[in-house]
């Protein structure tokens, strides 16, 4: 039999055999599923959700804070400011475009640190430029699409002003999260893209910084990703 | 097929290798523990939610396996409307076939990958290498097997089996590193190295944890980050997906995603979780330009409807292997398969067949804790014991294991004396063990007999003992404030 070059008929006749039947069904009936778990964060208020998610971050060391919309830029320029985090020298920062951003006057703040560099704002029009700087950058600033109190974990889908790389490649990734926007499990955010026709080319779900144990169980953090990782929680 | 390996070694040879390394089975103790005590606290705090979490799973992924062809049909229709290119993998070879045709038609030579069993499975890397493709294992622990040209000891863990100065030897010898025996620096010089990799690799090459059917989404968990990295910067993506990996649609994620990293390492979530629906969006400027599906069955189909169905459920958390006294025992290499321990017995003997198996299925003291830890429900000593009477049946084993088996099947099966045995310990499994050497001075190597109780301790083989022995070692701990963070 030749390899390769195999259809989709090819895959499933074996299949549908092996269950019995000629051809694959036209529709099925989804059944009504008989068992719903009760989850941790069940009648939990808004503000509960809010705690949970910052006391859970601390758990999978992610340094949170809370702030006021009007002092967001402040907060971030507060991290940064520190330059990098291990030597205190100068550092350089990759942030999404978000309107949220120029509206709170961040670039402008980043800019002002003295200890910065460089603020590069992602820009389409340079394309593979952008993946340059995040790849060199100390910080990376990203706006969450929403939190999961229960795990902590924030909702970072891509699009053209946010790529892939400023939540992966800097030393550190600082996450602004809306403290409306967070939920209290995965399925609640299931749930809102189940209803959007198309999903985003990549929905990343974050929870602290990039880790292993593969040598000895000894936790190390900062492998591939991030090393540290900070929510701004924005109230 | 390359799921076993080491085939030129009976599993009693395998075993006996296996029991002389120290280190190897102190690893396996401390992981057993470490994984036991985070999943058990997780579990815990969820109460009855956690059962019902398991109970849903179950009815959701025996649905998809009732209507498998419907839901492997809907996931490809899905994901070539996201723009993923299609290829139809019915067997192992298929699939090498398509790989290599997306690297021909690209003239590319050079991949980085992240963890995949399904790539093990068919023996992709030999392939590649052969073919004169480069090709860089990018997770921590399987580029530390493939710099030493080893094999994975546990499905979650895999280089378990080296210690930190063996690692930092293999680097030092072929990666030119001048450090410390020290985890952190060993792991930031991976950063280092492995950073330029990703980001000059032609192809990028992954498995997927889930395949969401309703929307032809295709999902990875990850700890390190290197997933990500495979997935962004690459221009050409290759995911491997299994027929089994399929789920329904986005909420049923939900509900696995509760119960993976919960079973597997005992965490709420992994540090990364990605969706991934097709190639770049228009006006991306990273993420690959071209995501090309391999969907494969390679023998997963003939699990359907069948005595093993229950198998296909398996999300591959390696929950079985951390609980499992005998995994504790005979370690990772001592099965001779890319999936070992409890899992991995059902799903070798029916992807490889029994010819191919040797007496794994043998490698189980039928104790049943696995099935209760097994997050989705699989009754896996059930099936490791209908595979056991299958080959029976068969005639598969050479004859003289008929006769041990029919009586340690009947000795484990008789709970009376099974537990009077578990009390009275060595003296009295000494006994039993040397009541079967009658047989055959070559046939007592079976697992749950002699072999192994000349060199270890007989306790660990039971999970009664294992639950007692784990109370008092958690007491010691609270009394000595050890535990938490590894
Ligand atoms: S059989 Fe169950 S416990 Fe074992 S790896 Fe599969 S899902 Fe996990």
């Amino acid at each position: 039999m030749a390899l390769g070059n195999k259809t989709l008929d090819d895959l499933l006749g074996p299949i549908s055999e092996q269950l019995g039947r000629k051809d694959v069904a036209v529709a099925i009936k989804v059944p009504e599923w008989e068992f719903k778990a009760q989850r941790v964060t069940d009648g939990l208020s808004a503000a509960q959700l809010v705690d949970l998610f910052e006391s859970e971050a601390a758990k999978i060391r992610v340094q949170a804070k809370r702030c006021a919309k009007a002092d967001l830029a402040k907060a971030i320029a507060e991290i940064v400011g520190a330059g990098e985090p291990e030597t205190g020298e100068a550092c350089t920062v990759v942030c999404a475009d978000e309107e949220a951003f120029a509206e709170a006057g961040l670039y402008d703040a980043l800019k002002a640190c003295d200890k910065v560099t460089d603020v590069h704002v992602w820009d389409e029009a340079v394309g593979d430029a952008n993946v340059q700087k995040a790849r060199y950058a100390t910080y990376g600033v990203t706006y969450a699409k929403a939190g999961i109190a229960e795990s902590a974990t924030i909702v970072q889908p891509t699009y053209p002003k946010c790529g892939r790389a400023i939540s992966l490649l800097p030393l550190v990734h600082i996450a602004v999260v809306d403290a409306a926007t967070i939920v209290p499990t995965m399925l609640e955010v299931m749930q809102s893209y189940a209803a959007d026709e198309k999903l985003p080319s990549q929905v990343c779900f974050i929870s602290g910084p990039s880790a292993t144990a593969d040598i000895e169980l000894v936790r190390v953090e900062g492998v591939h990703g991030p090393m540290y990782v900070h929510y701004v929680i924005v109230e | 097929m390359s799921i076993l390996y080491n085939t030129d070694k009976t599993l009693r040879e395998r075993v006996s290798d296996c029991l002389e390394d120290d280190f190897k089975h102190n690893a396996i103790r401390t992981a057993q523990e470490v994984f036991y005590v985070k999943r058990g606290e997780l579990v815990e705090e969820m109460g009855d939610g956690w059962q019902q979490l398991r109970l849903h799973s179950m009815e959701v992924r025996n649905h998809v396996t009732e209507n498998l062809d419907y839901y492997v049909k809907q996931f490809a229709t899905n994901a070539e409307a996201n723009g993923c290119v299609m290829h139809y993998a019915p067997t192992g070879d298929d699939a090498l076939w398509e790989v290599l045709d997306i690297f021909e038609k690209h003239g590319a030579t050079y991949a980085v990958k992240s963890k995949s069993m399904m790539t093990e499975e068919v023996g992709l890397n030999e392939v590649l290498e052969n073919a004169g493709i480069k090709i860089t294992e990018t997770d921590c622990a399987e580029n530390i097997l493939q710099t030493a040209e080893s094999k994975p000891s546990h499905i979650v863990v895999p280089a378990l089996h080296f210690n930190r100065d063996a690692i930092a030897d293999i680097y030092r010898e072929k990666r030119g590193y001048t450090g410390s025996s020290v985890p952190e620096e060993i792991t930031h010089f991976l950063r280092k190295i492995l950073r330029d990799e990703f980001m000059e690799a032609e192809v990028g090459i992954r498995g997927c944890n889930f395949a969401v059917a309703s929307t032809g989404s295709v999902t990875l968990v990850t700890n390190e980050g290197n997933g990500r990295m495979v997935d962004s910067f690459p221009k050409v993506q290759i995911v491997f997906v299994g027929i089994d990996r399929i789920i329904p649609d986005l909420e049923a994620l939900d509900t696995m995603l509760a119960l993976l990293p919960r079973s597997a390492v005992g965490a709420k979530m992994t540090a990364y979780f990605s969706l991934d629906s097709g190639p770049r969006g228009a006006g991306e400027v990273d993420g690959p330009e071209e995501v090309h599906i391999i969907l494969m069955d390679n023998g997963r189909h003939t699990l359907a409807n069948s005595e093993f169905k229950d198998m296909l459920r398996c999300m591959r958390c390696g929950a079985c292997l951390n609980i499992c006294p005998v995994y504790r025992h005979i370690t990772g290499h001592g099965y001779g398969s890319i999936y070992p321990g409890p899992m991995g017995i059902v799903l070798t003997a029916g992807l490889a067949g029994y010819d191919q198996i040797d007496t794994m299925a043998f490698a189980c003291s039928l104790c049943g804790a696995c099935a209760e830890h097994c997050p989705v429900g699989i009754p896996i000593h059930d099936l490791i014991r209908q595979h056991r009477m299958n080959i029976v049946e068969q005639g598969k084993n050479h004859a003289v294991e008929v006769p041990i088996f029919k009586g340690l099947e009947l000795f484990w099966s008789n709970k009376p004396i099974y537990l009077a045995a578990m009390k009275a310990g060595r003296p009295v499994m000494k006994a039993i063990a040397r009541g079967e050497d009658a047989l055959d001075e070559n046939s007592v190597w079976i697992p749950v007999v002699k072999g192994w109780t000349s060199t270890r301790d007989f306790d660990v083989l039971s999970e009664t003992r294992f639950r007692t022995w784990f109370k008092e070692h958690k007491k010691e701990q609270a009394k000595n404030g050890k535990g938490g963070e590894q």
